[in-house]
């Protein structure tokens, strides 16, 4: 039914795709798996029509696509579920359903009896139960997931894409998915599944394709499958890429600083004792000591995130305790935060980060504007040198300190944020995917920066969902599944395939 | 810090090339396409009107047109600050409406003039403090918090007089609404004063700088630390004082108050903002480019009076350089 061939995709930097192939067989479910960065989500916007193939073709139905447009894949059957939904949420139920294509009884008059009777139709036939005059913005997140398939098969979808549809849903609302998966399923529409839950997937696909660094791996029916033979896929066995850290680290750190991660409470710059928070962190403990660059990793909905949002003080602990260099810790907002010596670089640096008007100088002093002010006047000397200091120290690429940051690369602009931090004399200091969207160069730099802040004494806590990435500069590695840390791995030990399975909650596979 | 990677040298390398270059006078001075764009139409638009009327470029019309757009240009420069901040003030010209009534009211019945000043210094303060805290605590847009505000002031400026203006101002004509040294008029020297503090103010004291950051980008201040309420609170606040003077300066020139004086004069700050180079996105702008916008909206008000051109045409003729001002800075 769809026929992906030998498709490829090049991106500034990246061979996102490699000659990929698949085929998906017309009222089956299909899974697309692989880690983050393996190629997915470039697929997936290339069969939607997001995106055109740089070679390779795509054939739906016999039709060989001529043209990538989302109205051309639309109109030949092919539609996206995505994760954050394209609902429009103050139109109800119907009209969402309907929309830009509801009956009319003229050409300007649009019929909201008939829209209503269409939409009424087609939630029966799907067993879904919801008000057809409810507003989507007043609907769960699984309700609204079930509209948008309503839409998609409103519009004649003959394949339908789900890009980690059960992100959102608890465990009553995600086997409600699964039934109506299942019911489209035996009405002859396919279903291309996209998650990280290998569990669901073996539950629901019928065939498994994996990818791994934009190149096809296998595909497979799924009872020729274990789940830990998926992860050794994923993973791939390529020793050199799990051993590589000590090669980059070598002779950059103070050895005593590493080799003996001081593990002895007073040490500890922060230490997080039965830490509640959110919708899904449960009772987490967590020792930072002076000195070290530690991982926090897991899947997206894990909870890694919310740790950084409550130590920010962007999110309220519901319970727990937090002591910052052995004193009782808590944050009202980052400026409290901030004053208490806690810096989050947050995930997207040039949207939450910069100021990207503003100059290098001025986004340094942004975050200390008291430091050089004398007699309530900022004093643009001292700025400048300021920031020149840092462009220097932290090599940042740039003809001056005046240069605006918007014309900056995205690896100096994260550098601009770590002299931030330093700007701001933090001594935790928090990144979130501080590697995401960075040339291979300026990611080596990052690793070097924070491992030369850690051994000045400053404590390191970094996000990410990039393991491999966690691998090469961290001192140690925590796993987070379901709002809980499930393993706790000194980086000399941990390999990428073990943290992987940890994440996913896969028993490991020989 | 070690030095030991080589795509690292490459950019440094980059880097020092670079510096070579005099990039950093040029950055430091750069000259911007809007406020070049709009320093050309101004003085084009001079030099075709001095040609067409030579009475133009005397002394008498220059002090003639400064001291029309005196009050204007005062009122553009909160407009400014509120601008950069992404914020917008929609009350500034009924501000300056009742400001004024107030200290016209106060002195129909006797009360000292510089008692009069400072209460409606006070009340236009006070007025913007209300907007600061109103949109500091509030999720609603500046645009229909101060609309609401416009409204009301207006309404209570009407009902204090009575719907007739207030027709002797006292002292304050002969000294605002008069001339100071060489006949230069008194509102000319207040509004150059202004501007400068304005722009002092934005370039050199934290707080301006927080409005630029702000106005940047919201998200990124507070996860900086900038206190974002305290900041909107403080800049609506300056705002409201700044149209306090405004309101004086006009009572000044005008030797009267009314309630309705001030109407479409906080379009008319927006507007020559705008034009000037002030966007409305904000993060953006400065004094002197407003400024520049307050100029050539009086420049070309003066010339085409001087060239006897209707009020209606007038009108046109304004409307069409507020479009292609925005048109240009959406190009940028």
């Amino acid at each position: 039914m769809l026929k992906v061939e030998n498709v490829s995709k090049q991106f500034p930097g990246v061979q996102a795709l490699s000659s990929v192939s698949l085929e998906v067989n017309s009222g089956r479910i299909h899974a697309l798996v692989g880690e983050n960065g393996a190629g997915k989500s470039t697929l997936v916007k290339i069969i939607s029509g997001a995106q055109p193939p740089d070679s390779g073709r795509i054939i739906f139905n016999e039709v060989v696509f001529e043209e990538y447009s989302p109205a051309y894949a639309s109109a030949h059957g092919i539609s996206v579920v995505y994760q954050r939904q394209q609902l429009v949420p103050m139109l109800s139920v119907a009209e969402n359903i309907l929309l830009g294509e509801q009956p009319r009884r003229s050409r300007f008059l649009i019929d909201r009896s008939e829209t209503y009777r269409i939409a009424g139709e087609l939630l029966n036939r799907l067993r879904v139960d919801v008000d057809l005059r409810k507003k989507v913005i007043e609907l769960t997140p699984a309700q609204q997931q079930e509209i948008a398939i309503a839409k998609a098969l409103y519009r004649q979808a003959k394949l339908i894409i789900l890009d980690e549809p059960t992100a959102a849903l608890g465990p009553s609302q995600i086997e409600r998915l699964f039934e109506l998966v299942r019911d489209l399923c035996s009405h002859g529409i396919s279903v291309l599944y996209i998650s990280h839950h290998l569990e669901e997937i073996f539950r629901l696909a019928d065939r498994i394709t994996i990818l791994r660094d934009g190149k096809h791996v296998t595909t497979q029916a799924t009872t020729n499958l274990t789940q830990g033979a998926v992860v050794n896929l994923m993973a791939g066995h390529d020793p050199q890429r799990v051993n590589g850290p000590e090669t980059i680290r070598a002779g950059m750190v103070d050895p005593d600083v590493r080799r003996n991660p001081i593990r002895s409470e007073e040490c500890a710059l922060l230490e997080i004792r039965g830490l509640t928070a959110g919708p899904v962190l449960r009772n987490i403990h967590l020792i930072v000591p002076k000195g070290q660059v530690v991982g926090v990793t897991g899947i997206l909905g894990s909870g890694t995130h919310d740790i950084a949002q409550v130590l920010f003080g962007l999110m309220q602990p519901v319970r727990g305790e937090i002591r910052l260099s052995g004193a009782s810790y808590t944050a009202r907002n980052p400026r409290s935060a901030i004053a208490r010596g806690v810096f989050l670089v947050p995930e997207n640096p040039s949207r939450d980060g910069v100021v990207a008007r503003m100059s290098i100088a001025q986004n340094i002093t942004l975050v200390d504007l008291p430091a050089i002010t004398r007699l309530g006047i900022l004093q643009l000397k001292e700025e400048s040198a300021t920031a020149r200091k840092y462009v220097s120290m932290l090599r940042i690429a740039a003809p001056s300190a005046v240069r605006e940051v918007a014309k900056l690369s995205g690896g100096n602009q994260q550098k601009v944020l770590l002299a931030k931090a330093l700007q701001a004399k933090a001594q935790l200091l928090i990144l979130e995917e501080p590697t995401q969207g960075v040339d291979v160069n300026a990611k080596e730099e990052i690793h070097r920066i924070v491992q030369e802040l850690a051994a000045t004494g400053k404590a390191v806590l970094v996000i990410s969902t990039d393991i491999r990435d966690l691998l090469l500069f961290t001192d140690r590695i925590l796993v987070l599944r379901e709002g809980q840390i499930v393993d706790d791995l000194p980086a000399g030990v941990a390999d990428y395939t073990q943290i992987l399975n940890l994440t996913l909650g896969v028993e490991e596979a020989e | 810090m070690s030095p030991e990677n080589s795509g690292n040298n490459q950019l440094a390398t980059k880097n020092q090339r670079s510096q070579k270059r005099p990039q950093l006078s040029l950055d430091r001075f750069r000259i911007d396409a809007t406020t070049y764009g709009t320093t050309v139409v101004l003085i084009v638009g001079i030099i075709i009107t001095a040609i067409f009327q030579p009475v133009f470029l005397t002394v008498s019309n220059i002090a003639n047109v400064l001291s029309q757009i005196a009050v204007l240009g005062i009122l553009t420069m909160g407009q400014t600050i509120i601008l950069i901040s992404g914020g917008i003030d929609l009350s500034v010209g009924s501000n300056v409406a009742l400001s004024g009534v107030a200290a016209g009211l106060l002195f129909l019945h006797g009360v000292p003039l510089w008692i009069d000043c400072i209460v409606a210094l006070a009340c236009a303060t006070l007025i913007g403090l209300i907007n600061g805290v109103l949109i500091a605590q509030n999720r609603a847009h500046p645009f229909i918090i101060t609309l609401g505000m416009l409204t009301l002031l207006e309404g209570i400026a009407e009902l204090v007089t009575g719907g007739s203006p207030v027709n002797d101002m006292g002292a304050l004509a002969t000294t605002l609404g008069g001339t100071i040294f060489f006949g230069i008029p008194t509102a000319v020297v207040l509004l150059f004063v202004v501007v400068v503090l304005t722009a002092f103010f934005l370039a050199r004291t934290p707080l301006g700088r927080a409005a630029y950051a702000i106005g940047g980008n919201e998200e990124a201040s507070y996860l900086s630390g900038v206190p974002i309420k305290r900041t909107k609170i403080y800049i609506y606040t300056l705002a409201g004082l700044i149209a306090g003077i405004a309101a004086l300066t006009l009572s000044g020139i005008l030797n009267a108050a009314e309630a309705n004086i001030g109407t479409g004069l906080e379009l008319q700050s927006i507007a020559a903002a705008v034009i000037g180079g002030t966007p409305l996105i904000g993060g953006r702008g400065g004094a002197w480019r407003s400024l520049q916008g307050v100029l050539l909206l009086g420049v070309v008000s003066n010339s085409l009076n001087l060239l006897s051109v209707g009020a209606n045409y007038q009108n046109i003729a304004l409307g069409i350089i507020v479009l292609i001002a925005v048109m240009v800075q959406k190009n940028r």
